[in-house]
């Protein structure tokens, strides 16, 4: 049980676009970590420690938070650095939580940042898949062979969406409908990267298929952006700004990797769209924050999705509805943001996608719609309690945290 | 300093072939690509929760050490499908293997819990489904290496 009661009390992001060629990387962090400061009321020397995070070798810099520390206001204080993958950022933020929960620091600066243009981030992806095929590597099998069955992150994409929409009932309108749904969205939000105003999901279907089922417009682009978040107790959140917004809870979990077998180590996980790890984060989540019906609960919420099936396959892994449910939901309107149960109000990570930064962005956006601080795209519906998740690691860690407007009783 | 907005790639090398771990599971894969030389296919099962695992793998998720050699069926199940090539860039098709048009299979062996992938043929794009029952395809002479498992035909 937490110590401390925590609370977001800013939150920062940088432009967003796909290369950044003014800046290096702690300036474009910097853009995030002042906004943030200015947002929040305060100093550097108000900080009490920095936890900090990107994906590794996606830059083909390392250590960035060594020589950026000086940047963000960090000298002379604590400093830790977490990474894990697509899920980087929403550990980074659940870093931010245990610092403050467990009593240890009252303010804490969590930073998640990616500068993808910098580096190359198909061969930062392949050093995640390499530890295991190089056992393939090993036995004489042709690389090239190996290439025909599809990897990187849209391999592993289409697979997990041929099953989920086999399972679910999702069409190729449904995936359609979700990018065009999504892309609205960002054309609301300044810190968007892919802002595509009155897109339709006809203009959707009628871009290039990548790999079946995942067409050009079913996908996320390549981003340079940071995030910065302020985590401090209730009581201080109270004093520095009018509404702040509450972590009631954070949980992540681990299963085995889904890499289609590629690596030839053999996986249990046999199905890539069953992603039993968000099921049991996601109850986890729920239950350390007092929510016995998050169908009823639940406000609005911030899958991560860079690719559209994602966006109804993780809605359904939250427990948001029953599994295979979750396309009619989408037909239904309820996931617009003057929805029901509005999904994806930034414009979701296939908008923009800072991939380290990414999984922090679900939690700030969630923060931001409690703090009624949305501006255009601020959803309809007042939001007490917000979901936010992060997919990542070898396609097998998901991770959660729950908001609120209210501290927990 | 005169500024370009470009990003500038540089030619390297990645020589993965060099990456000779003394891997356990290797021992383990050697014996059951040296069993395919008489098509048969050898998967370890776990003493501890019963898993089947093909290929082999030295030890469990439940953190026992499978040791049972057991002989698991050619025949199985596609659990997810996607295309290459010309079927998956719309005709714009790569030289060489990544643009040769195949069907690519996520398959689960019968009698065994983990899978695998495998190129579909004698099959159509529009044939191939979650839940199609598959066999694998033997070459007429293996040869004890994992592309005498590239491919399967529809049940």
């Amino acid at each position: 049980m937490a110590k401390s009661e925590v609370a977001v009390a800013g939150v920062g992001l940088s432009k967003h676009v796909s290369k950044r060629r003014d800046v290096n990387i702690a300036e474009l962090v910097w853009e995030a970590v002042s906004a943030c400061y200015e947002n929040a009321g305060l100093k550097p020397k108000d900080i009490d420690a920095f936890i900090t995070g990107n994906m590794p070798a996606f830059e083909g810099v390392n250590l960035p938070e060594e020589w950026g520390a000086g940047h963000w206001g960090a000298y002379g204080k604590p400093l830790l650095r977490i990474t894990t993958g697509g899920t980087t950022g929403g550990s980074v933020a659940h870093g931010g939580y245990y610092a403050v929960a467990s009593g240890l620091y009252d303010t804490v600066l969590a930073i998640a940042f990616e500068k993808q243009s910098d580096g190359n981030s198909t061969a930062g992806l392949n050093t995640v898949a390499i530890a295991d095929a190089a056992a393939q590597f090993a036995l004489g099998v042709d690389p090239a062979f190996l290439a025909a069955f599809g990897g990187g992150a849209v391999g592993v994409a289409v697979y997990q969406a041929s099953s989920y929409m086999k399972s679910s009932g999702c069409t190729t309108q449904h995936l359609d409908k979700v990018a065009a749904l999504c892309r609205n969205n960002a054309a609301l939000n300044p810190y968007s990267h892919l802002k595509q105003p009155g897109l339709t999901p006809e203009e959707v279907a009628k871009t290039v298929l990548l790999q079946h089922p995942i067409r050009f417009g079913h996908v996320c682009p390549a981003t340079d952006g940071a995030c910065a978040m302020l985590f401090t107790t209730g009581e201080k959140a109270r004093r520095l700004v009018d509404k702040p917004a509450y972590v009631l809870s954070v949980a992540s979990c681990s299963d085995e990797a889904a890499m289609v077998g590629i690596a030839g180590s053999g996986t249990t996980n046999v199905d890539p769209c069953t992603q039993e790890s968000c099921k049991i984060a996601a109850a986890r989540a729920y239950e350390l924050a007092g929510i016995k019906d998050p169908r009823k609960e639940i406000d609005l919420a911030e899958p991560y999705a860079p690719f559209a099936h994602q966006m109804l396959m993780f809605y359904e892994r939250l427990l948001l509805c029953d599994e295979g449910e979750a396309p009619a939901i989408l037909d239904s309107g309820s996931m617009n943001l003057d929805g029901e149960l509005p999904v994806c109000p930034s414009g979701g990570v296939i908008s923009t996608n800072a991939i380290g930064a990414s999984a922090m962005e679900r939690v700030a956006e969630c923060a931001q719609q409690i703090m009624g601080r949305c501006g255009e795209r601020q959803v309809k519906k007042e939001v007490h309690k917000a979901v936010a998740h992060g997919w990542g690691g070898a396609v097998n860690l998901n991770v959660v945290a729950v908001l609120s407007d209210t501290p927990r009783r | 300093m005169e500024y370009k907005n470009e990003t500038v790639s540089i030619e390297g090398g990645w020589p993965m072939e060099h990456w000779q771990w003394k891997f356990e599971s290797l021992a383990l894969i050697r014996k059951t690509l040296e069993a395919l030389r008489e098509k048969k296919l050898l998967g370890l099962k776990c003493p501890g929760c019963g898993l089947v695992y093909f290929m082999p793998k030295p030890y469990c998720r439940c953190l026992s050490i499978p040791d049972e050699w057991v002989e698991v069926k050619d025949t199985g199940t596609v659990t997810t499908y996607t295309f290459t090539g010309a079927w998956a860039y719309e005709g714009i098709a790569d030289e060489g293997p990544a643009g040769t048009p195949l069907i690519i299979v996520g398959i689960v062996l019968d009698g065994t819990d983990t899978m695998t992938v495998c190129t579909l043929s004698d099959a159509k794009p529009e044939d191939v489904s979650v839940g199609m029952r598959i066999r694998l395809q033997w070459p007429e002479n293996p040869e004890g290496k994992l592309e005498d498992l590239a491919y399967c035909v529809p049940l």
